[in-house]
């Protein structure tokens, strides 16, 4: 696989000295979809920035689309398009006017614009609202609309700056296809920063987790998740003494904390270990009450990275004052 | 180049659809011509007393510079004001994209970054252009309004419009260097709306400078609204200018360029350092 994007201890410094985005590295493969996911201030917004060209680099290197980005800039702006975290349509323009604008500012040819604003616009299925100024949009079509709007000019790599913020989850959803699809169908690249644990995980091919400027994991989410992440077995046990020790015992567990008389062990493989669990007790003698299993996420990969839980992050990062502002433009 | 009209095109579309902006457009000159030019009229302020309507009239020609009536002398600074009121607000797209976002579209774009400033600076100048033609209507329609000189013709005209782009040009670039900086449209309004009249009196846009204290008028004397009403209404009330008067109108006509290059040498500086990257 061909690399597209190359960077190589990026690092952001606003002066004085906030130190946005900290000696970050990776490489993003052609045809990818790659993630960066972290909470809100992690440095996400920042990187791409840099990628995009819209903020200069305090040090590093970066390449994107075979253009070194402090240098080339006109290179790396007609490679990509970008399809920021605000608005990037329009609301005074029809969608069809948003996106004509698009193809003219990136020199699309006159003849072929009108052809492939019709195919994008079948494509998020947008036909019937084409000819609407596009502050009458609900949120999701308006996002379909930026998300193609980024695509006209037939990028290799397409930059979604949190594509689903401040959506529902239906809608959530079926951005996702249209972003797989665009992916699959037009062999186009995609490096994504999402906080949605469940959006990096369904989505992207690799993940990049993000916390404070650095990053703290780089892997596939499902290496990730093997590697980082612990499936977790709850066992409740009728009143009696404790037998952690007895249960640490057992080949398939790593840990065991107890809580009353229910038992939290970690374990390898859950799926596989349960039966070898279950045969286990029987032979310990202890009559279970009963069992749950939790299987590893990214969460606790992100919990396990990071020291604390990616959840806790959004609210205290105002997100959700950020996801009503954007509705109330949308609405207005 | 290309990029350049494009934009202008979405800044025209957006001020055709935006009811409120439109409105006010057509109305306010209107609503000044016809307020001010009645309620601080001076020919009404002179007692009319028996036997005086002749003197009466020859004061008010040599204070109005030989205009007819007071419409006529006002109209000249009337366009001035239009056209740097929406020199003003020309920026102000800009501000409101930067607010939402949408001005990290454009910059992304392989578009060159004084597009997005020409842009803006051309369709504010044909917006002034448009208005200035409707203001001029308007006052020709005006019982007891504008009256051109016998010999007013083409050049005159092509003089009247020399005079308020270049005015328009100079005043819209230094507005601009503070939008591609302003993050809030609440900046602009306050520097505007703190500006705007002072600006306005402060010139021989309203009254003649002679009538003005002499640290006012030394003031108003060097306010290129000055420069541009005052030629205008040469135009408007002499027609074909000769002598000495052609002389003063090249001089403040040369007033008005230089304002106009130095503004735009400082304001392309400006904006493209203030669209440059983060």
């Amino acid at each position: 696989m061909n690399t597209i994007i190359e960077a190589k201890g990026l690092t952001k410094v606003y002066p004085p000295s906030t130190k946005a985005v900290n000696q970050v590295s990776f490489s993003v493969g052609e045809g990818e979809i790659f993630g960066f996911l972290g909470p809100n201030g992690a440095g996400k917004t920042t990187t791409i920035k840099m990628l995009t060209t819209l903020a200069s680099i305090t040090d590093g290197e970066c390449n994107v689309g075979g253009y070194d980005v402090r240098t080339q800039q006109d290179g790396v702006r007609r490679s990509i398009g970008l399809v920021p975290q605000d608005a990037a349509v329009d609301g005074d323009l029809t969608g069809m006017e948003n996106l004509v604008l698009s193809a003219r500012l990136y020199k699309v040819p006159d003849g072929e614009i009108k052809r492939k604003a019709d195919e994008l616009i079948g494509l998020v299925g947008l036909e019937g609202a084409a000819a609407r100024l596009t502050r009458t949009y609900s949120g999701g079509m308006r996002k379909r609309l930026e998300l193609i709007a980024g695509l006209i000019h037939e990028p290799r790599v397409l930059f979604l700056d949190e594509p689903t913020l401040g959506l529902d989850i239906q809608t959530r959803m079926a951005m996702w296809d249209y972003i797989r699809g665009i992916n699959r169908d037009r062999n186009v690249t995609i490096f994504m920063t999402t906080h949605y644990l469940e959006e990096a995980d369904s989505l992207c091919g690799m993940v990049a987790i993000i916390d404070h400027g650095q990053i703290k994991a780089l892997d596939s989410p499902k290496a990730l998740k093997s590697s980082l992440g612990r499936d977790v077995l709850e066992v409740e046990l009728p009143d009696g003494s404790d037998v952690s020790a007895k249960l640490s015992s057992m080949e398939m567990v790593r840990e065991v904390s107890r809580k009353g008389n229910t038992y939290s062990l970690k374990i390898e493989d859950g799926g596989r270990s349960l039966q070898e669990i279950s045969v286990g007790l029987w032979k310990l003698g202890l009559e279970v009450k009963d069992v749950r299993l939790t299987r590893s996420s990214l969460d606790q990969v992100f919990l396990n990275v990071t020291g604390r839980s990616i959840r806790d992050e959004v609210v205290d990062n105002g997100d959700y004052m950020v996801a009503r502002a954007r509705a109330e433009r949308v609405r207005s | 180049m290309l990029e350049t009209k494009e934009l202008m095109v979405r800044d025209l579309k957006k001020w055709f659809r935006s009811p409120a902006w439109l409105f006010a457009s057509l109305v306010q000159p209107v609503l000044w011509l016809v307020l001010f030019g009645n309620a601080f009229n001076p020919a009404s302020m002179i007692p009319s007393l028996p036997g005086s309507n002749a003197i009466k009239t020859q004061i008010l020609q040599s204070t109005f510079g030989g205009a007819p009536n007071y419409i006529t002398f006002l109209t000249a600074g009337m366009l001035c004001f239009l056209v740097v009121t929406w020199a003003m607000w020309a920026g102000g797209p800009l501000v409101t994209d930067r607010s939402l976002g949408y001005l990290n579209k454009l910059l992304v774009a392989p578009i060159s970054r004084t597009a997005i400033t020409f842009s803006l600076l051309l369709s504010s100048i044909l917006k002034g252009v448009v208005l200035s033609v409707m203001l001029l209507v308007v006052a020709l329609i005006l019982p007891g309004g504008l009256v051109f000189a016998s010999g007013f013709g083409v050049a005159d005209l092509l003089g009247i419009f020399a005079a308020l782009i270049l005015l328009s040009v100079g005043f819209l670039w230094l507005f601009m260097m503070v939008s591609v900086r302003a993050k809030k449209f609440e900046t602009l309004a306050a520097i505007g709306s703190t500006l705007g009249l002072p600006l306005l009196f402060a010139s021989s846009a309203l009254l003649p400078t002679a009538s003005m204290p002499a640290w006012l008028s030394a003031i108003a004397g060097i306010n290129p609204i000055s420069k541009a009403a005052d030629v205008i209404r040469y135009l408007i009330v002499q027609g074909r200018v000769t002598g000495g008067i052609l002389s003063t109108v090249t001089f403040d006509l040369v007033y008005l360029l230089a304002f106009a290059v130095v503004c735009t040498l400082l304001g392309v500086y400006a904006s493209n350092r203030g669209l440059r990257m983060e």
